[in-house]
């Protein structure tokens, strides 16, 4: 594991770059412990200044500091998808093992739920759970109901490495010379498994964000939570653009962009460094 | 052939799957949750203006009738089937007394020529450039095409819109920015009105399709490299099979096959992007129309929306599983 | 100075139609910051004469494979060829089609050289009917119309044995045997003057193994083509070859022709070879090699053979013993036989 963090490292800019990317956007979440003003209250600073050195990212319509406003924006938000992308993942995985290990009529049956619920338009529905839930909604709530959607794509896709490892030779091998099946799947499968795991959880990210923003720039979330949509919604309703607050939009929208292409990055190059044929590939641009 | 109907028959099993299951999550929405559905109608209708309390206990049993509110859950859960298979979500409370229908009826063009006409820019452009990218890898052009679909690919729809929005809302307004077509332009095939609703198009369409060809083109560029490893590609170029033929016919045909496949799968993510792309330009389809909805709670208009994208984005997965046999002979006997 | 080509013994004084001088072919692999070259084929030399059937035989991994893609013209990384050339008679001074211009090697593909590639069965593009493998790989070679065409294909197809209702069927609509044998016709359409085939029968039930062995037989006696035949299977050589050569960890250590070899191995691994081959009316398995075989990224010095071989002497882990002359169209590389001045 060591091993293959560090030629991630070495070898693939990407993943280089997506560190960064996610490394600033990390620090900045983290700062949010040291605000000096508590994430909910409006009116602290004085309203709509530009950049400025006290107020580095300017300050809101509400009189609220950008840079802090973000901080907790941007902490949240993470949260917000490492939550999904946890219990996600849960299910994921034991759809996905299951699936792939005992194959035969419990596949066919998991795979056809997991394709409905590929197929299935998500934003409608949780436009709908909003419509009932309205006010008590809560970021929680949003995060399980997301992750019991977003877990079928990525079952489908350890489905797949399962049974590819499953026919491979070292299967049948450490199957005869008397490992048990469950140290066969820790020892000899994990390996394999792990790498995906990681990159489908960025990936998983990257997807119950955007929707969350989404949600929350139309205002169908928990609204008093700052999140990053939640600041545009906010600045939305101020109509900033117009009024020539161009900071209290761009900033979350620039921190949301690193975010979402650090955690693609990162995803991305994980993929290739575990796909043994792109692996040749790079061989061959090299030489 | 009757490899065929086995396929057919599969397919439209999970077709009815997907519809089965998504009208029982939009009934398990509805109905278990712990707030009533008809008071959050009225709270939000009351909310906009003083009605009498006697208006309101009306519009309170009409609603509860209405939704099928009423009687054992049994009778409730037939009540919402029977109403998702006549089609009938009674009148909008928020365009009362147009019928939910009529109001989906008129957005659904709009969704579905959006949807259709960039989905398919963006899946051909894609593919086709994605293509070219992992045949010919030594190309810059192409390599750099790569670096900015990497970095378009994640972002967003809200935010992609946004941008787009700006960028021609504001600093450089050729476009415009908001609606379907004219506002009095009467909306019959004469040229202007065309003119008129291509060019409104351009913006929702211009964000659905810098999204979604990013992705196309990057799913296809690395399927290509694994092609290209194939035996029958090796030989093919062994035997001196001249290359265009190979890169149309043995590379892009065998790597477009997953991607039809693909395009199924992501026909529901796409379709939540076109929600968004429609509320940012303000165009006339079902996204606005559910936004607005929610806006307004009218509850009929969301539910009606809700099964209707559901159903629509089904038809549209079965669509594209039918035709998936014309690419890839081999359905017909696994 | 180098390991001698076999020059032709008085009964052809034709020039050989292929003749490879002391190739070396590695995989040159990069990951990890570490550099690897796999030495699979490295200092190989013989030729093969007009009309006859050469064999190469070997275990698993010894290099076969790649000898075949090297002569074949097909290297693409991280497979390259660092040493020798490779000779053709219908493509003189180039030493190697890799070396070659383009225009030249499209020139002689199918019509004078073809190849079947290991596992024939999926050269087929699986999406396509098999009438345009057929119109892809041949129709420039052959062209007249379209009728002319199809006609030749269908009279062609007979001679695998294959009906002409295959044309309009889809790869997966075949089995495997017709499979190979439909590759097998795609490869010989255009009676090309030199057929290297990679494995052509492994994987194929023993009854239709046969069948594609006689029509691979009855193709090159009809055009009085030259075939390179690999197979790590012995008793498919026995059955088919003139001559045969064996190959051990990615250097030939023996060559004669095929009768010879199997009734007078002279290398002590082509002996263990022979020995262990099953024979009728007996029922214990014969004991075999001792030890693996070498790892090509790190191989033994001197022979490659030494840390197996039951006659290894000093000399055998220092130097390199070279092809040697050992009986009329006989050559071996091995100290034991040949002596140690033999290096
Ligand atoms: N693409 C490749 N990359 C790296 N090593 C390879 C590659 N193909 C074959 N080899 C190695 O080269 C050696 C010879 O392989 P091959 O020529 O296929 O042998 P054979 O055909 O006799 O079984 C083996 O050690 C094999 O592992
Ligand atoms: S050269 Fe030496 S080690 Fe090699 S085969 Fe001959 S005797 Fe054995
Ligand atoms: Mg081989």
């Amino acid at each position: 594991m060591v091993v293959f963090l560090r030629d991630l490292l070495r070898y693939r800019a990407e993943f280089r770059i997506g560190l960064v990317l996610v490394a600033v956007v990390l620090l900045l979440s983290v700062l949010a412990s040291f605000s000096p003003y508590p994430p909910d209250s409006v009116y602290v600073v004085p309203p709509d200044l530009p950049p400025s050195l006290t107020y580095w990212f300017g300050t809101t319509s509400r009189g609220q500091d950008v840079f802090w406003q973000l901080s907790f924006a941007i902490r949240n938000t993470l949260l917000f998808g490492g939550t999904v992308a946890l219990v996600s993942r849960l299910v994921a995985l034991a759809v996905g093992l299951v699936s792939g290990y005992k194959g035969g009529w419990i596949d066919r049956a998991l795979m056809s739920v997991n394709d409905t619920f590929i197929v299935i338009p998500l934003l409608p529905v949780l436009v709908l759970f909003y419509f009932v839930m309205r006010d008590r909604i809560s970021w929680l709530m949003l995060a399980l109901i997301m992750a019991c959607f977003g877990w079928a794509y990525d079952a489908r896709l350890i489905r797949s490495v399962v049974m590819s490892l499953r026919q491979r030779e070292f299967t049948q091998t450490s199957l005869f010379s008397g490992m048990s099946t469950r140290q066969v799947l820790t020892d000899e499968h994990l390996p394999y498994v792990v790498p995906i795991l990681f990159s489908t959880t960025m990936n998983n990210m990257v997807w119950s964000i955007g929707l969350e923003v989404t949600l929350a720039v139309l205002g169908f979330t928990d609204i008093n939570i700052p999140t990053i949509g939640g600041m545009i919604y906010w600045a939305n309703q101020h109509t900033a653009m117009v009024a020539g607050i161009w900071w209290w939009i761009a900033f979350p929208t620039i921190a949301v962009i690193m975010a979402f292409i650090g955690l693609f990055l990162l995803a991305v190059s994980v993929n290739a460094h575990i796909d043994p044929r792109s692996r040749l590939w790079n061989v061959g641009e090299a030489s | 052939m009757s490899g065929y109907a086995g396929y057919v028959g599969r397919r439209l099993a999970q077709f009815l799957l997907v519809v089965f299951i998504g009208i029982n999550i939009a009934y398990v929405i509805t109905h278990a949750s712990p707030i009533d559905p008809v008071e959050q109608s009225i709270s939000a209708v009351t909310s906009f203006g003083n009605t009498a309390p006697d208006a309101i206990e009306q519009m309170r049993r009409s609603l509860r009738e209405l939704y099928g509110l009423g009687g054992t859950p049994v009778q409730q859960y037939l009540a919402f089937w029977k109403r998702i298979l006549s089609a009938d979500f009674g009148p909008s409370l928020s365009a009362f007394p147009t019928p939910v229908g009529t109001l989906i009826g008129r957005a659904l063009p709009w969704t579905a020529g959006l949807l259709t006409v960039s989905t398919l820019i963006a899946w051909v452009l894609g593919n086709l450039l994605g293509g070219l990218a992992g045949y010919y890898r030594q190309s810059r052009g192409l390599k750099l095409m790569g670096v900015i679909a990497m970095g378009l690919h994640p972002i967003p729809y809200y935010i992609l819109a946004m941008l787009l929005l700006i960028l021609f809302g504001f600093i450089w307004p050729v476009l415009p920015i908001s609606g379907g077509a004219t506002m009095n332009l009467p909306q019959t095939l004469t040229p202007e009105f065309v003119w008129s609703v291509l060019q409104h198009a351009i913006l929702p369409a211009l964000s659905l399709i810098l999204i979604g060809v990013g992705s196309w083109f990057l799913g296809m560029r690395s399927l290509v490299a694994n092609v290209l490893a194939e035996d029958y590609v090796v030989y093919a170029e062994l035997a001196g099979v001249r290359s265009w033929r190979i890169l149309t016919s043995y590379v892009m045909r065998n790597a477009l096959v997953p991607q039809v496949t693909g395009l199924a799968m992501s026909l529901g993510g796409i379709f939540n992007g076109a929600v968004i792309t429609e509320k940012v330009f303000g165009y006339p389809g079902l996204g606005s129309l559910l936004v607005d909805a929610v806006y307004a709670g009218d509850y009929g208009l969301v539910l009606g929306v809700t099964t209707i994208s559901i159903l629509g984005v089904s038809v549209g997965v079965l669509a594209i599983d039918l035709l998936y046999p014309l690419l890839d002979p081999r359905v017909k006997v696994s | 100075m180098h390991a001698s080509v076999e020059q032709p013994h008085g009964e052809q004084d034709v020039q050989p139609l292929l003749v490879v001088r002391d190739l070396q072919a590695y995989y040159r692999t990069s990951h990890a910051g570490v550099r690897r070259a796999i030495r699979a084929v490295d200092g190989v030399s013989f030729a093969v004469r007009r009309g006859e059937i050469y064999g190469l035989a070997g275990e698993s991994s010894s290099g076969k494979t790649t000898l075949i893609k090297s002569i074949a013209g097909a290297i693409k990384p991280p497979l390259e060829i660092v040493g020798g050339s490779m000779e053709f008679a219908f493509l003189p001074g180039y030493g190697g089609l890799h070396r070659a211009p383009p225009a030249q090697v499209e020139r002689i593909r199918w019509r004078h050289l073809s190849y079947i590639m290991q596992g024939s069965m999926n050269v087929l593009n699986p999406v396509r009917r098999i009438r345009c493998s057929f119109t892809d790989f041949a129709y420039p070679h052959i062209g007249g119309s379209r009728q002319q065409f199809e006609q030749q294909v269908v009279a062609h197809l007979s001679r695998v044995r294959l009906d002409p209702s295959v044309l309009s069927a889809f790869p997966h609509e075949l089995s495997g045997g017709m499979r190979q044998r439909a590759a097998l016709a795609l490869a010989t359409i255009c009676r090309p003057g030199f057929i290297i085939a990679d494995e052509p029968t492994t994987a194929l039930d023993v009854v239709v193994q046969k069948e594609v062995l006689g029509m691979i037989r009855g193709i090159q006696r009809e055009t009085g083509s030259s075939v390179l035949f690999v197979t790590h299977d012995m008793g498919v050589h026995a059955h088919i070859t003139d001559r045969l050569a064996i190959m051990y960890a990615g250097r030939l250590v023996e060559e004669a022709a095929t009768a010879e070899i199997f009734r007078n191995p002279l290398h002590p691994y082509t002996q263990n070879l022979i020995a262990s081959l099953p024979r009728i009316g007996e029922d214990a398995p014969r004991a075999g090699l001792g030890g693996a075989p070498p790892n090509l990224a790190d191989p033994p010095s001197g022979c490659r053979f030494h840390p197996r071989c039951p006659l290894a002497r000093e000399i055998c882990s220092r130097e390199v013993p070279v092809m040697r002359e050992a009986g009329a169209g006989h050559r071996v590389a091995c100290f034991a036989v040949n002596g140690d001045d033999g290096a």
